[in-house]
């Protein structure tokens, strides 16, 4: 599972171009919208393209990836169950 | 005498028809024109669209253009409705007279670009697409197509609202003796970039749209041109330009905010301007694009303006699809037609109500329309209203005092290694969208504001002649990479020509007048005219003005300036 962490960590500072950050710098358990990370909108529709892109797996709307997509850790034990890839 | 805004001619082009006749008969009848994809080459069969029901070789044939011309359908389109409105106000020849060709558009010639992309990506280098990336490359065309000549061109480029802010540019050059006839409004034809943008975002609905509905599940895609012919004081106008605003929601770059903000301050303005009050307003023709966020920030803006006695309200958007850049122009003629008609069009596709959100009106047939406002609202926060009257009260005279005003900063920025210090303003969280042009212009604005002691400027005009291009290309590659899906939603939101003026608004909170132009070389020149006529009617005491552009090659340059009346 750790290793799935650390993928995520840099698929999402490659795709939202999170500059000056490294895998460690983001904390698997906090949150990533709101008063966490600070990511919005539109990082959520990137995340949905990194899920589908890398692990197979579709979601048809960011509503969909709320409670998905609280922390990395969420978003691992997720793509854990569910990837076709 | 205060000078009256007159529109004399009006020519429309969309989904539910190729003339004013067809689309007042399609609006009477309740005839939706968002259908199956019929002429866009792409994947996304499955998405309802709103399409010009002609083909580019029909509209060739109308202007007497050979089929293998290559031509973008925005321009055929604009030729089109441009002709009908000089018809209607009955100029045919301009001889003597100063004309002026303001057209609103996104992505401009975009479609022939992405075709020639598609098909010659093999050997297309994409240095040759500069200018396929320039929207004032529309407007060069579609006057050429109309047949005007010796016209002032200008194109603007406020993502939604661009056709709208066209309009309100052209009446300010009236009043300000800059011309004697303007032609303004705007085109944009469906494109595959513009269809996986907005898909890009997950804001499409696989049904037809539902604008102000409980269920609403996003827009359907439209295209289509519009334009209206203004005049200063002419003797039977179709209607008068009696108020407009134009303002910036400076929150987030695609989404509204909760409040509204911009789109409240606009609908304010264009009140004031109007000298009206918010009861005698008879009809809104809502911007209503049928998603969660902006029908609900509208009404949420609407309240705030109109209180407990909200007009009759519709969003027409279920008729033709969401426009975009042309929607202001294309709503604005609707607005129009419903004057003269004695009718509100119907919000078609409602059903449920919601709490929070505006009940729109179904549909009117008899009813008394003297003051009517139209919105549109564009990504960016680009927000924009308009206000048409039967009548206008002639009270007393406007000066327009002659002020001076003084460029107080200049700053440039063309060194990749200048870019560090955009630090000093931005975190490394605000900066993570934005590419090497963004930074540029970001940067050589907010050292401008700084050098000028400026905290918000009253206004923020740009100007650019070929937007972001990187990111344009960019885009074009993933699209073509990735058979249109999957793409990445932060190219296209970072594509457009005005994200630039809107991310010194929201950095600075400048919720005033915000505007970018996008005419080649003279796209400058546009900008600082803007300036002075705001610095001159003392719409604005400071203005910041930014000019920016890149190369396909990587090179690029930004050049920032603050300028204010003088003390």
């Amino acid at each position: 599972m750790e290793e799935l962490v650390n993928e995520l960590k840099k698929y999402l500072i490659e795709a939202l171009n999170l500059e000056e950050m490294t895998p460690d710098d983001i904390d698997s358990d906090a949150p990533l919208f709101g008063e966490g990370l600070g990511l919005d909108s539109i990082d959520a529709l990137e995340l949905i393209v990194i899920l589908d892109k890398n692990y197979g797996i579709k979601l048809s709307s960011p509503a969909e990836g709320k409670n998905i997509f609280r922390s990395i850790r969420t978003i691992a034990a997720y793509v854990a169950e569910h990837r076709t890839r | 005498m205060k000078d009256v805004i007159s529109i004399t001619g009006a020519g429309i082009i969309c989904a539910i028809g190729n003339d004013k006749v067809s689309v007042l008969d399609s609006l009477r009848n309740r005839e939706s024109g968002v259908r199956s994809v019929k002429y866009l080459e792409t994947v996304h069969g499955e998405l309802p669209v709103g399409e010009v029901q002609m083909s580019d070789d029909e509209m060739k044939a109308m202007l007497g253009l050979a089929s293998d011309t290559v031509v973008s359908r925005t321009s055929l389109m604009g030729a089109l409705a441009i002709k009908q409105a000089l018809s209607q106000a009955g100029i045919e020849k301009t001889e003597g007279r100063r004309v002026a060709l303001i057209s609103g558009t996104t992505v401009g010639v975009m479609d022939v670009t992405e075709m020639e992309y598609h098909r010659n990506k093999a050997v297309l280098n994409v240095r040759d697409l500069p200018k396929g990336n320039e929207c004032g490359k529309s407007t060069e065309q579609m006057a050429a197509l109309a047949g005007l000549e010796d016209v002032e061109l200008c194109t603007v480029s406020t993502a939604c609202s661009s056709a709208l802010n066209s309009i309100i540019v052209g009446a300010e050059m009236l009043r300000h003796s800059e011309a004697d006839i303007v032609i303004a409004g705007g085109s944009e034809a469906l494109s595959r970039f513009h269809l996986n943008g907005f898909n890009s975002l997950m804001i499409l609905d696989g049904r037809p749209c539902r604008p102000f509905d409980a269920d609403r599940a996003g827009l359907n895609l439209g295209e289509g041109a519009a334009f209206v012919v203004l005049q200063k004081d002419a003797s039977r106008p179709l209607a008068y330009v009696s108020g407009y605003g134009n303002r910036c929601d400076a929150f987030h770059q695609t989404a509204s905010s909760e409040n509204g903000e911009g789109a409240f301050l606009a609908m304010t303005e264009a009140l004031e301007s109007a000298g009206l009050k918010a009861s005698d307003i008879d009809y809104v023709n809502a911007h209503g694009t049928g998603t969660q966020n902006n029908d609900m920030s509208e009404s949420r803006a609407l309240s705030r303006v109109f209180g407990d006695n909200i007009p009759p309200v519709s969003s027409t958007k279920g008729f033709t699809g969401h426009t975009t850049s042309a929607s202001g122009a294309i709503e604005t003629v609707i607005c129009l037609l419903a004057m003269q008609n004695d009718m509100i069009p119907a919000n078609l596709g409602w059903e449920k109500p919601s709490p929070g959100l505006v009940q729109p009106s179904m549909g009117v047939e008899n009813a008394v329309l003297n003051n009517v406002m139209c919105n549109s609202f564009g990504f960016g926060g680009n927000d924009s209203s308009l206000v048409l009257s039967r009548s206008v009260r002639e009270d007393g005279t406007v000066d327009m005092p002659v002020a001076e005003y003084e460029t107080v900063a200049n700053v440039t920025i063309d060194d990749v290694a200048q870019l560090a210090e955009l630090r000093e303003f931005v975190s490394p969280m605000e900066s993570r969208r934005m590419c090497t042009l963004m930074k540029a212009s970001l940067l050589s604005s907010l050292r401008a504001a700084k050098e000028a002691a400026l905290q918000c400027p009253d206004a923020v005009i740009a100007a650019t002649s070929g937007g972001m291009l990187q990111t344009s290309i960019q885009f074009l590659e993933d699209m073509e990479e990735n058979c249109e899906t999957m793409l990445k939603p932060t190219l296209f939101m970072m594509s457009t020509h005005n994200t630039v003026a809107s991310a010194i608004a929201i950095r600075l909170g400048c919720h005033g007048y915000n505007i970018t132009y996008s005419q080649g070389e003279a796209s400058s020149q546009w900008a600082l005219r803007d300036a002075r006529r705001l610095l001159e009617s003392g719409k604005a005491s400071s203005v910041l003005v930014t000019s920016f552009d890149e190369s396909a090659d990587g090179g690029f340059r930004s050049e920032s300036m603050v300028i204010r009346k003088k003390l």
